[in-house]
């Protein structure tokens, strides 16, 4: 269907081959299926083992279960009941991050755990803020047209058709997008809060564009799901079913499809045959100090995001791989990338209240591309946030107060509007996870994730900073406070078309294994400055479109030159 | 009573750099507020729990129940442990969000965060290390017993050297002085802003489902429970000139 006739009949048009939304309860959160669902035993050899019940996982499961394919999820974390288990409230909300010990170093640690990892069924889109921004077709060529990051071995055009089809399963709600390749959203936009159309006037009297939305909000009703309540608790697990994850968008449909989800199952190695070379399936744990077992599959899909993905690969040893599946070239765990994402926040007479409406409302696109009058390459994106108490009461920190100063910030808390950046920030071979000399509970090594800025990404990110208070300014703030950060992660398995610089093909297919596939944020080798979840489940739909016909498993056409 | 549409009460604008005494906030009149400090006098979330799903409920009311005894910190621990928090949240009296007995729990229930930084011990030896540092620095910079019988003005002090990474010696070198104080503060920020009366105190609007929001702007930002911060401005007046 044409963008055109895509935007004029909105939510009109309901996704095809995914009735997730009409299996989805009113009354109830759980999962639906969850008492019925297929069961396999470890010596079933099913047609494929996703490890990770997240945004790629499963995507990757539920398309393949249309096509007839017997799949079993592993998930490390729970399988959530939500009238039970989330809460409306920031502190009772840890349960939802992988905090699981992980060590990071570099001149740059990232903080993990609730700032960019999900542990339980629907991984991290469980408790991400519901921007879902396509990457821009510039994305997919860095290293040509800018001379920095990388190029993919595919382009923006093989990802349409499933950016599109993935909008209208989420479904999106937004304005009609000017940048990048515009294109319209199956969804309206929301209505915006007081706080948004403060900001929204500051970036006007700049000149700075912006447009409300794009999330993955139900805005109507969508199947049996209801219209978002616009309690402002995205980041802490969607307890009404508006904001999209795949534990409604696509488990769901998933679950009747004879998928089976093993919540609580640790994997430990991607077991491969030293003689064939094939991977035989996957050995895990489902309890701590439980013995090993081994869910045998024909294929398997490794889906635990940048920091696990890399983990499980390296921990995977092998006569073949003595360095970890697909490590012989030492690119396992390589070119990790987080986004800055710098917050400033700004004081005005009226009490706005932030914490209403969903964090995510309007961004801009403008500063996206190149332009290098700015003194560096690539660009950053803007978006609203509203961060709620704790999470106010860190940036307050992070500006230099405690005591009495914070508590004074604190009570000033409904008169401040909040803003953000995502920078793009490059990829660099040193920022990489390795393996920890230390253990977890299963016994298993932990995971260091070392980063450091470049001399380009912290350019980036002072200028950014600068436009964002500008706008505060220009909103007629009256004081600023501002929070340096970093959020998201992609890269650690990139894909390429030569396997010295890469980790998997441009079927996402580990080079040098017939049958292992990494369907996550972890094959990007860019990132752009949009939120990576359309974009990972994106590229989880279109692999399991190749690999339900095929194209997957054939020698990958190599159509570019290995650069960056 | 203060005026709250201006900024002129928040530190960056303040010859000193200071808050203002907290003398110049309204009573608190209803409901409950750390010290009674707030500039909500006529809103309490409390109210609203009816309104709030069991989940919730159970999670948020737990907080309100008598705190302690402690678990993870050790009796000669406990009074520096008490004197950090409440000198780093200002809180100098009664009624007192148990932010120490909070920590502990955390602690004592190995509920970490996820992420521990190369050139720093696990989140529980930083903490046990930070209270050791806390006291050396109050022994040996200021002649006193320990950090909890030093006066206010030399807690604050040390607090304040503390939160620029200034502190050395003893435990310290044993830690990277910035880091620890954000983990520290994490958990004591977490503790304090996740309780109830702390909402009271900056007219937060708590949890809010199955309810929701309705009134997101511009013609009011208020939901029939919620209280505007106290103002200059003279009700009588206002509707005699038509402003409601």
């Amino acid at each position: 269907m044409g963008d055109l006739l895509r935007g004029i009949l909105k939510g009109a048009v309901g996704p095809k081959d995914n009735d997730s939304r009409y299996l989805l309860d009113v009354h109830s959160r759980d999962l639906p299926g969850e008492d019925t669902m297929a069961r396999y035993a470890d010596n079933d050899e099913v047609d494929l083992v996703v490890v990770g019940a997240g945004a790629g996982g499963s995507v990757l499961a539920q398309r393949l279960a249309r096509h007839g394919w017997k799949v079993v999820i592993l998930e490390a974390g729970p399988f959530w009941h939500p009238d039970e288990d989330w809460v409306s409230d920031e502190a009772g909300s840890h349960e939802l991050y992988w905090t699981q010990k992980r060590i990071i170093g570099g001149s740059d640690p990232i903080s993990m755990g609730s700032n960019n990892s999900g542990r339980g069924v629907g991984g991290s889109m469980v408790h991400y803020a519901g921007y879902c921004p396509r990457f821009h077709p510039s994305d997919f060529h860095t290293h040509s047209l800018d001379g920095v990051g990388a190029d993919w071995p595919i382009t923006y055009d093989d990802l349409r058709p499933h950016y599109e089809r993935v909008e209208r399963e989420l479904p999106v709600a937004g304005q009609d997008w000017p940048w990048g390749h515009p294109h319209r959203y199956p969804f309206s936009p929301h209505p915006i809060s007081e706080m948004g159309a403060t900001l929204w006037r500051g970036a006007r009297e700049l000149g700075i564009e912006m447009r409300v939305g794009p999330v993955g909000i139900v805005n109507g009703t969508f199947g049996n799901r209801p219209h978002c309540i616009y309690r402002g608790y995205c980041l802490q697990g969607c307890k009404v079913n508006a904001k999209a994850s795949p534990y409604v968008t696509h488990l769901p449909d998933a679950l009747a499809h004879a998928v089976e989800i093993r919540a609580n199952c640790m994997v430990s190695r991607v077991e491969l045959d030293d003689a064939t070379g094939h991977a035989i399936g996957v050995v895990y744990h489902d309890e701590v100090g439980g013995a090993e077992r081994l869910q045998r599959a024909r294929f398997v899909a490794v889906a635990g995001y940048s920091i696990e993905t890399p983990r499980l690969l390296l921990e995977s040893t092998s006569r073949r791989f003595p360095g970890g599946l697909g490590n012989n070239d030492d690119q396992v765990g390589r070119y990790v990338m987080v986004q800055g994402a710098a917050q400033t926040a700004g004081r005005f007479p009226d009490e706005l209240r932030q914490y209403k409406a969903p964090p995510p409302e309007i961004s801009s696109e403008q500063f996206y591309e190149t332009d290098r009058s700015r003194g560096f390459a690539r660009g950053f994106s803007i978006q609203t946030v509203g961060p709620l108490p704790i999470t106010w009461s860190e940036h307050v920190l992070a500006d230099g107060h405690w005591g009495r100063a914070l508590r004074e910030y604190m009570r000033d808390y409904n008169h401040w509007a909040t803003i953000g950046v995502l920078n793009e920030l490059l990829p660099h071979a040193d920022n990489r996870v390795t393996l920890a000399e230390e253990t977890d509970p299963y016994g298993l090594p932990v995971a260091r994730f070392d980063f450091n800025v470049g001399e380009n990404d912290q350019r980036n990110m002072d200028y950014s900073t600068k436009v964002i208070t500008d706008i505060l300014k220009a909103a007629g703030a009256q004081d600023v406070l501002t929070v340096h950060r970093y959020a998201h992660l992609v890269g650690g398995a990139r894909m390429g078309s030569s396997r010295d610089s890469s980790v998997v093909d441009p079927h996402q297919r580990v080079w040098g294994v017939p049958n292992v596939f990494v369907s996550d944020g972890s094959v990007c080798p860019t990132q752009g400055s949009a939120n990576p979840a359309l974009t990972i489940m994106a590229l989880a739909s279109r692999l399991a479109e190749r690999m339900a016909s095929g194209a997957a498993m054939q020698q990958p056409e190599v159509t570019r030159q290995p650069v960056g | 009573m203060p005026d709250f549409s201006r900024p002129d009460h928040l530190p960056h604008l303040r010859p000193d750099g200071e808050p203002p005494h907290s003398s110049w906030l309204p009573r608190h009149r209803h409901g409950t507020t750390p010290q009674m400090i707030g500039r909500y006098p006529d809103y309490d979330v409390l109210v609203e729990v009816d309104s709030w799903d069991d989940a919730t409920r159970k999670v948020v009311l737990a907080r309100l129940e008598p705190p302690g005894p402690l678990r993870f910190f050790s009796e000669q621990e406990e009074p520096t442990l008490r004197a950090f928090c409440d000198t780093v949240m200002a809180q100098d009296s009664e009624p007192r969000v148990p932010v120490a007995e909070f920590v502990d729990d955390k602690l004592a229930a190995g509920r970490l965060d996820g992420y521990q930084f190369a050139d720093m011990p696990d989140d529980r030896d930083t903490w046990r290390l930070v209270l050791a540092g806390l006291d050396e620095s109050a022994r040996d910079g200021h002649g006193k017993a320990g950090f909890a019988d030093a006066e206010p003005e030399t807690r604050e002090e040390i607090i304040e050297a503390f939160s620029h990474g200034q502190l050395s010696g003893g435990s310290w070198d044993r830690l990277n002085v910035s880091r620890a104080w954000s983990v520290v503060m994490r958990a004591v920020l977490t503790g304090f802003y996740s309780h109830p009366w702390a909402w009271n105190e900056i007219g937060f609007g708590g949890p809010a489902y199955p309810r929701g929001f309705m009134r997101l702007g511009p013609v009011s930002t208020l939901e029939p429970f919620e209280t505007p911060g106290a103002s200059q401005e003279d009700p009588v007046r206002a509707v005699a000139e038509g402003e409601y």
